[in-house]
């Protein structure tokens, strides 16, 4: 029984309905939010009174983070703890009313184009959806095609990350500046990864983490490139690939391609390995140096992960059958409930997922239509399993622009739960839920234990070729940046696996080894859903069409779960809840002296990727003029 | 910043900090790079304000993969002769919040003491139509933009892009939401995007006196973009000649040319064959090519580091260089209708031209000394054929006008005795 919140049992076959009884299954009675301490005048006395320390500290821009994020707090200086977070999205394009009311076939191209971090990703995941709505799937080369693109994309995206944007917050100049007494303490602290790194001391890490000098950092944006030149070579370019179609994949692929992706792909044992060891040492010395470091950014390990990288044999593009095909991807699907796998069914992970507006600029749609009880467009998933009417099938949102207010609205993102629970999601979900996964069909390089994660790829010019992510016991920040250093290796051996794959294919040659299937675009109602995570976690494409043209679309983002605003049952978003727990083991005298580093690395550790996050799923049918303020007007609003 | 106070007293209200996300210190020099550089050219250090509004952070991820020049090259000083690069850019900026809105707000007022370049990336909404802290579409940092007083609201990115205008020495869009309005503002959008272009208007000239430099693409290829940083800056230090930009203000170095013309598969067009399938080696245009009237140099530059290309790894072009991308080439993967004409007359006319060439690689695919002893030693195939009379009468004709007032390497060669130690092996009875 995964569902502890949601109105939905399972009978003696295992099948999930409604519990009876109900009028309103899903209804629910709002929670207000704790009134912002800025608005409340008992408290603000109170607290002012106590100390003189309490203050508001906000980060607009969060640099360092993909797109458009910003974050306020209100924390007590003197007691070295956060009272108050909202986060914040603040872009909006409308990709979904965009996508609305086009060619089926345009979505692929327009909905990567979400996001420019990773936009193969919802390439992907829009190819998915489009081949479950007109029944078709590629051949297996067209699969591992795919499989390589998006591989080969987190090689460049994981070194991204550590290097770029989280790394230089454990730099040396920020080490001096934050906390000297631990960059003193660096200084003599020898490291255990020395023969893999070669570094004797944390110091001499801290100094090569340095933007743009440190050589960390310059090796760490050597690499995203390296395996960028793979993706080019059958995506096309990056970050749009221009080479995924419906169907398959446009790609001509010979041998030297493959040969010059390996070249590249290989790279990645060493490096990985390099890099595993470097975060290790960091988790390492500051748990060290205080044990607190462990409860940056802690929350509960409550965590998604849809799967990806589909078996090409497995694959078949339908929705009846997706559990099974899903449970054989080399990332398989998993929902983690404080720390628990409660299903790997993606039926069940489909059927969880609400999105709620109470505080982002949006309108409530379903008490427009008759409320929870009244009709609402799908009841229930093609296969018959219940689902809510604030599921994304079943969104009708209503954007609303207006001023920033903590106790209303004050974000683009929507507030998305599973089980009516906050989730993070990202690529330690993904090695988490693999590692826990009951069956497991890829072990050439990859082995879940159950508690670990072995991957063993073959000897590059390092040693230690077996590595070991083990579940980690507490849950943090850094375990988050961790587990993101192991998820280079554990993504270079899908990628050295689908290479194999994809050389097995060529050889064969035959139906196999074609790229894509021909197909028609159909004319009747058709929905489909791409559930396949993106580099960030959780990802999935809602579509419904008619006529041959999309009526609705949605796109559902790993940033959307995360930078959440409040939810209606009072419970914050995972960015929120983490910086609420957050010490503040910085080194300050003054307020003249805070900066806030360690409420910055635990809303990094998450990875931010805002671009994709803020856009509304939207159905046309409720886009009115009226509710767009601006001058542009809602062209949205054609009918066809 | 953002936040609406429903308001008691202003004594009542927190304090904020002054340095919250400078965590590299209060002190520490602002922005990323500006080291190196040249002392001597007429400019020493030039800010670059990189600022994202309707956009997907894919310009940005395009131009950290260029090599040519790379990124940290501009910002290290790698470069002899050009200015120290200071970058102001929000994914990259080492501090956060404040620390990466100072010197924008120190622009804006005047107050920036050095030149500044504005690189925008992404579309500009219709923000501007709302009444001011009445809601945006597309925001960054909070406060306002007089330097004595503060806002509670998030500043709109419309609001820092004319006030940057005046100022700017140079305005740069990249990509094509920059550049041409892109997707934000294809059909059916309802948050009133468009160009940079657009927002500005046509009398727009940086302080320099130069409009709006455009470098389309979505993405752009990051080489595109440096080189022409790269190329202004090396003009402005009075080394490079004055960079060449077309009508749309376009580099036109770069963006003259079609795709079709550099295409891997241009042959493939010539000689009238088409891919039938996606994955198919041949040209693409059946399966939804654009190629032929789109202004691209992917496939010549190549996507990173010289490599890739939309057609070189077998995709059709969607045209995302160009003003009318994406509604104008729209549905994707279906034939432009031009290519109905353009495809069937070179179908004709590649077909003819096609089967002349296959005659004559018969020919050139051997060796003098084959033709001599009629013999081809290789087994990889069963059988080699041998030429034919039509072959035979081509190659008379064929080598009648190649040879014609120049030198018969044929009759040469007939000449030329047939190497004793030729077949070693079966010799040696081997
Ligand atoms: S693939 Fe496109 S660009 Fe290349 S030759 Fe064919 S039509 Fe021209
Ligand atoms: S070839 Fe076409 S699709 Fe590819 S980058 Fe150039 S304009 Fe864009």
């Amino acid at each position: 029984m995964c569902f502890k919140n949601l109105p939905i049992e399972f009978d003696s076959a295992g099948n999930a309905t409604l519990k009876p009884g109900a009028a309103d299954p899903y209804l629910y009675t709002e929670t207000p939010v704790q009134t912002p301490i800025e608005d409340d005048p008992e408290k603000m006395r109170e607290l002012l009174e106590r100390n003189g320390h309490v203050r508001r500290v906000d980060f607009d821009p969060v640099t360092r983070v993909a797109g458009a994020l910003a974050f306020h707090t209100v924390v007590d200086l003197d007691n070295r703890e956060v009272l108050e977070t909202a986060s914040m999205a603040t872009l909006f394009r409308g990709y979904e009313i965009i996508l609305q009311g086009r060619d089926p076939r345009d979505a692929i191209f327009i909905s990567s184009r979400a996001c420019g971090v990773c936009g193969g990703v919802h390439a992907n995941a829009s190819a998915l959806a489009i081949e479950m709505a007109f029944g078709i799937s590629p051949p297996p080369m067209g699969v591992v095609a795919r499989n390589l693109l998006q591989a080969i994309e987190y090689l460049y995206d994981h070194p991204i990350h550590l290097s770029l944007l989280a790394g230089p917050d454990f730099s040396e100049p920020a080490m001096r500046d934050t906390n000297p007494e631990i960059w003193e303490k660096a200084l003599s602290t020898r490291v255990k990864g020395r023969a893999t790194h070669g570094y004797e001391f944390m110091s001499e890490i801290m100094t090569d983490l340095t933007p743009l000098t440190g050589k960390l950092y310059l090796e760490g944006l050597h690499y995203t490139r390296v395996a960028r030149e793979a993706y080019v070579l059958i995506g096309g370019k990056f970050p749009h690939p221009q080479t995924v179609v419906p169907g398959g994949v446009s790609t001509t692929i010979d041998t030297s391609d493959l040969n010059e992706i390996m070249l590249r792909m290989v790279q990645y044992f060493d490096y990985g390995r390099k890099t595993i060891a470097i975060w290790n040492d960091i988790c390492d010395f500051f748990y060290e140096v205080n044990p607190k470091y462990r409860d940056i950014g802690t929350r509960p390990k409550s965590m998604l992960e849809p799967g990806q990288w589909d078996d090409p044999y497995a694959y078949d593009g339908t929705y009846e059958n997706a559990d099974d095909w899903a449970r054989e991807r080399w990332a398989p699907p998993g929902v983690i409930v404080d720390g628990e796998l409660v299903t790997t069914s993606v039926k069940m992970l489909n059927a969880g997922v609400e999105e709620f507006v109470e505080h982002a600029f949006y309108e409530e749609w379903v008490g427009t239509t008759g409320g929870p009880s009244g009709s609402y467009p799908f009841p229930t998933d093609p296969s018959g399993n219940p689902l809510s009417p604030y599921h994304p099938w079943n969104k009708q949102t209503i954007p609303k622009p207006g001023g920033t207010s903590w106790k209303e609205k004050y974000s683009w993102s929507t507030a998305p739960r599973w089980d009516r629970q906050a989730m993070e999601t990202g690529a330690y979900a993904r090695i988490w839920a693999a590692a826990q996964a009951p069956e497991f069909s890829h072990a050439r390089f990859i082995e879940p234990t159950g508690k670990s994660l072995k991957v063993d790829l073959p000897k590059a010019e390092l040693p230690n070729d077996l590595v070991e992510w083990k579940v980690p016991e507490t849950w943090g920040a850094f375990e988050r940046n961790r587990g993101r250093a192991y998820c280079i290796m554990y993504t270079a051996a899908i990628a050295y696996d689908n290479l194999l794959i994809a050389y097995d294919l060529l050889r064969k040659g035959g139906p196999d080894a074609r790229m894509s299937v021909p197909y028609k675009v159909p004319k009747d109602h058709r929905i489909g859903v791409g559930l396949w995570s993106a580099g960030r976690g959780y990802l999935t494409h809602h579509l419904e069409m008619d006529n041959g043209v999309l009526e609705n679309y949605q796109i559902l983002t790993p940033s959307t779960w995360m930078a959440s605003p409040k939810d209606p049952f009072g419970n914050p978003g995972p960015y929120e809840e983490a910086v609420m727990a957050t010490p503040l083991l910085e080194n300050y005298e003054k307020p003249e002296d805070f900066k806030g580093i360690d409420v910055l690395r635990a809303l990094r550790s998450f990875d931010p990727c805002m671009p994709c996050t803020t856009h509304i799923h939207t159905d046309e049918r409720t886009i009115s003029r009226e509710v767009v303020t601006c001058a542009c007007g809602a062209e949205g609003n054609h009918a066809h | 910043m953002a936040y609406q106070r429903t308001g008691f007293g202003e004594d009542m209200k927190l304090q904020t900090v002054p340095n919250a996300g400078a965590v590299f210190g209060a002190n520490a020099p602002i922005g990323l790079g500006g080291l190196g550089g040249s002392p001597d050219g007429p400019l020493n250090i030039v800010h670059v304000f990189w600022i994202a509004g309707m956009s997907c952070d894919g310009c940005s991820i395009a131009a950290t993969a260029a090599t040519n020049p790379s990124v940290e090259d501009l910002l290290l000083g790698r470069i002899p002769n050009l200015p120290k690069v200071v970058l102001h850019h929000p994914v990259l900026n080492p501090g956060a919040g404040t620390e990466l809105m100072r010197p924008m707000k120190a622009a804006v007022n005047g107050e920036l003491g050095a030149p500044y370049v504005v690189v925008l990336e992404g579309s500009v909404p219709d923000d501007q139509a709302f009444p001011t802290d009445d809601g945006y579409f597309s925001a960054m940092g909070g406060g306002g933009f007089d330097p004595d007083t503060e806002t509670d609201q998030p500043n709109r990115v419309t609001d820092w892009l004319w006030k940057l205008a005046p100022g700017a020495a140079a305005y740069v869009a990249i990509g094509t939401c920059a550049t041409w309005g892109g997707i934000p503002a294809a059909a059916g959008n309802i948050t009133g995007s468009m160009s940079l272009m657009d927002y500005l208007g046509k009398d727009y000239r940086s302080a320099l006196g130069v409009p709006v430099v455009n470098v389309p693409g979505c993405s752009p290829v990051g080489d595109n973009f440096i080189d022409v940083v790269q190329a202004v800056l090396l003009f402005l230090q009075g080394i490079a000649p004055l960079p060449k930009f077309d009508d749309l203000g376009r580099p036109a170095w770069l963006f003259t040319e079609t795709v079709h013309r550099h295409c891997p598969k241009a042959g493939y067009y010539e000689e009238g064959v088409f891919a039938e399938e996606p994955g198919d080696n041949q040209c693409l245009v059946e399966i939804g090519c654009w190629g032929p009237v789109v202004q691209c140099n992917i496939v010549e530059r190549g996507a990173i580091n010289h490599m890739g290309g939309c057609m070189v790894a077998g995709a059709a072009c969607i045209g995302c260089t160009m003003p009318g991308f994406p509604d104008k080439y729209s549905p994707f993967y279906k034939a432009p209708p031009g290519s109905a004409i353009s495809g069937g007359m070179s179908k004709m006319y590649g077909g003819a031209i096609r089967r002349l060439r296959r005659l004559s690689m018969r020919k050139l695919n051997r060796e003098p000394l084959w033709d001599k002893t009629g013999e081809v030693p290789s087994p990889w195939a069963e059988k080699h054929k041998k030429p034919t009379g039509t072959d035979k009468t081509m190659s008379f004709f064929y080598k009648k006008l190649q040879y014609n007032n120049s030198v018969n390497q044929a009759k040469r060669n007939k000449k030329q005795p047939i190497p004793q130690s030729r077949d070693i092996l079966s010799q040696k009875g081997l």
